[in-house]
């Protein structure tokens, strides 16, 4: 313990010291920026009065007028393209560093450039915006700023590839940041410690040049892409889950709300947040690392693809618009891609069309509520009490007597329902349960309950094996305790309680609370 | 989910993520042609269910274009379904 004390702590001094060093590199270069102008301004005053010499004297009375503006100007040129301060416009250890991505014409050197003088946000620094990010301060993006208010678990490590197994319980954005700096020192790193809310949205956004939606929440979507259409930032908005990735550039190009010539925003592609019982997490659902990081990569590369983007070289040839698109990822189906073509903006669009009544101000107030926007799920709590039952009594009716029946002893006196899908069964179990997957009970059609079996509507197979056994109680249990709540009143609409004769309840709090109440050694995942 | 070529008189529809869970399909073929208004009730009645818990979220698409059906007066709500089409219904998805 002492020694982990002891690793904490200089941790936190070697983040404190990198940062510290960090601003001062910073401020050095600014410094002799500015030292380096003084003298070029300088060397630009005294040449004005070093044409005092033979061949001024020709230039000014001999020559003719239109040659000797000619002359001038090419005498003037070489002064113009290489400044007398710098020989080349990036450092030698960038050409280097770079030279893979320089030499293509896609970049160049005035891509690395625009790179350099960029800024990029990234909201999230998950298995998202750890790709994402390590892929943008790879390239040399000049400052990126990292909000994320996690801190680093476990569960994480498979895919979030910037945190590692001795960072974690360390905060993400300080995981990243350590994981960051050491893949491009030259690359300003700027932590914003906390969540994104509506309050921080407009401030935190505002002093950079393009965002990143790495976030994994519907409120949280709508939240930054409402705040990039109220400040003109183009937003790269991606999301993962189990083997399907969506990927898509908003507000691209950024202009005003209104202007039917800007990209459509989150809100003119999903106007209505999913319900939210129906939101599945990553914790929930399951996330394969592989499918989030080619989502997060994508968003980097197109980042890339933005900040690069070439200015129309004149009015007459203005620069080919992107068209919008949403971009579908599905690991596991053929083809694994495709890309859909979105609309421009939409016409009524709440906040990017020309009747979009957010603004500024309300965002700031904090009088939008996406929470309540996106709604939410309290904990269920759907069963009366005596139709539960803790984990600790339920160990003791395994172990002695049930105190609701009475009955005797062991696993034999009543039926353990487990309602985890199979592949989560399978992985650990309590020995004697039975394996009913929840997504079975849902899809039971709700009329079960009159529709005895009959020919022309058997009933499912766990059903009438359940009721073969109307004696003996039942109890449900299921990973985290709703689940469980929702298949025992399933199961009473069905009628396998036997019009209350049969005890059927669930275990509260689930397999967590078994674990953290009854059996330390049983699987956390 | 290559979706095989819809027989003669459908069209094929493509689930992804929620409304691939809740139909319990990636893809079927269902019989053309539909008016774009008509689509919701028509997957309601084939599961009971949908439209409030996965549809009214969702981007929609035909042959790969985003077609507007949200609200009474979206732009494609009289857009015909034909033959041969390709629909997909796409719900958000928001984790990462």
């Amino acid at each position: 313990m002492a020694s982990e004390t002891v690793i904490g702590s200089l941790r936190q001094q070697i983040a404190t010291c990198e940062s510290q060093l960090q601003d001062l590199k910073r401020q050095l270069a600014e410094v002799e920026h500015q030292s380096q102008q003084r003298r070029t301004n300088l060397a630009l005053e005294q040449g004005v009065h070093t044409i005092d010499d033979p061949l001024a004297f020709d230039f000014s009375h001999g020559i003719h007028d239109d040659f000797k503006s000619e002359v001038l100007a090419a005498l003037a040129q070489p002064e113009e393209t290489t400044p007398p301060q710098r020989r080349w416009p990036l450092e030698a250890n960038e050409y280097k560093r770079y030279g893979r991505q320089l030499i293509m014409p896609e970049i160049g050197l005035q891509g690395q450039l625009r790179l350099k003088n960029a800024s990029v946000l990234i909201v999230g620094v998950g298995g998202l915006g750890c790709p994402a990010a390590a892929y943008l301060v790879g390239a040399g993006v000049g400052k990126v700023g990292l909000v994320d208010g996690d801190t680093v678990e476990e569960s994480n490590l498979h895919r979030q590839i910037l945190h590692s197994t001795a960072k974690v319980n360390m905060t993400k954005v300080e995981s990243a940041m350590i994981a960051l700096h050491s893949l491009n020192p030259n690359v300003e790193l700027v932590p914003h410690q906390g969540r994104l809310t509506p309050e921080t949205a407009l401030s935190t956004l505002q002093p950079y040049d393009i965002v990143l939606d790495c976030t994994d929440t519907p409120a949280s979507r709508y939240l930054i892409s409402d705040s990039c259409v109220l400040l003109g930032k183009p937003l790269i908005s991606a999301s993962a889950l189990r083997t399907d990735g969506q990927l898509m550039v908003l507000n691209n190009p950024p202009l005003p709300p209104g202007n039917t010539s800007g990209g459509p925003c989150y809100r003119c592609v999903f106007p209505k947040p999913p319900p939210a019982e129906s939101v599945v997490t990553c914790g929930d659902g399951g996330i394969l690392g592989p499918v989030v990081g080619t989502m997060g990569t994508l968003q980097a590369l197109e980042a890339i693809k933005v900040l690069t983007k070439q200015p129309s070289a004149s009015l007459n040839d203005p620069a080919p618009v992107d068209h919008p698109f949403l971009l579908i990822f599905s690991a596991y189906s053929s083809p694994m891609f495709r890309t859909i073509r979105l609309r421009t903006r939409k016409l009524k669009c709440a906040v990017c069309s020309a009747h979009a009544t957010l603004t500024p101000e309300a965002l700031n107030s904090g009088s939008m509520d996406y929470v309540q926007f996106c709604g939410t799920v309290g904990p269920i709590d759907a069963l009366s009490s005596n139709e539960r039952i803790s984990a600790e009594n339920y160990a003791k009716v395994r172990l002695n007597v049930n105190p609701f029946t009475g009955s005797e002893p062991s696993k034999d006196s009543h039926i353990l329902v487990d309602v985890r899908e199979k592949v989560q069964f399978d992985l650990c179990n309590l020995e004697g349960s039975v394996n009913v997957p929840f997504s079975a009970v849902t899809s039971l059609p709700v009329g079960a309950r009159n529709g005895r079996a009959n020919e022309s509507n058997p009933e499912a197979v766990w059903v009438s094996e359940l009721r073969q056994h109307a004696d003996k109680p039942i109890f449900v249990v299921c990973r985290r305790g709703n689940d469980s709540q929702f298949t025992v009143k399933k199961m009473k609409e069905l009628g396998l309680d036997n019009g209350g004769q049969r005890w059927i309840g669930d275990i509260r709090g689930g397999l967590l609370a078994w674990r953290d109440n009854v059996d330390r050694e049983f699987p956390e995942y | 989910m290559a979706a095989s070529k819809a027989p003669a008189g459908h069209f094929s529809i493509l689930y992804f993520a929620a409304a691939s869970t809740f139909t319990s399909k990636a893809t079927e073929h269902l019989s053309a042609p539909v008016e774009a208004r008509d689509l919701f009730s028509k997957l309601e009645a084939l599961y009971p269910g949908i439209k409030d818990k996965v549809l009214n979220s969702c981007a929609v698409t035909v042959n790969l274009t985003y077609i507007d059906i949200y609200g009474d007066e979206a732009p494609d709500l009289e857009m015909v379904i034909k033959e041969g089409d390709e629909v997909a219904i796409i719900p958000p998805v928001s984790s990462g």
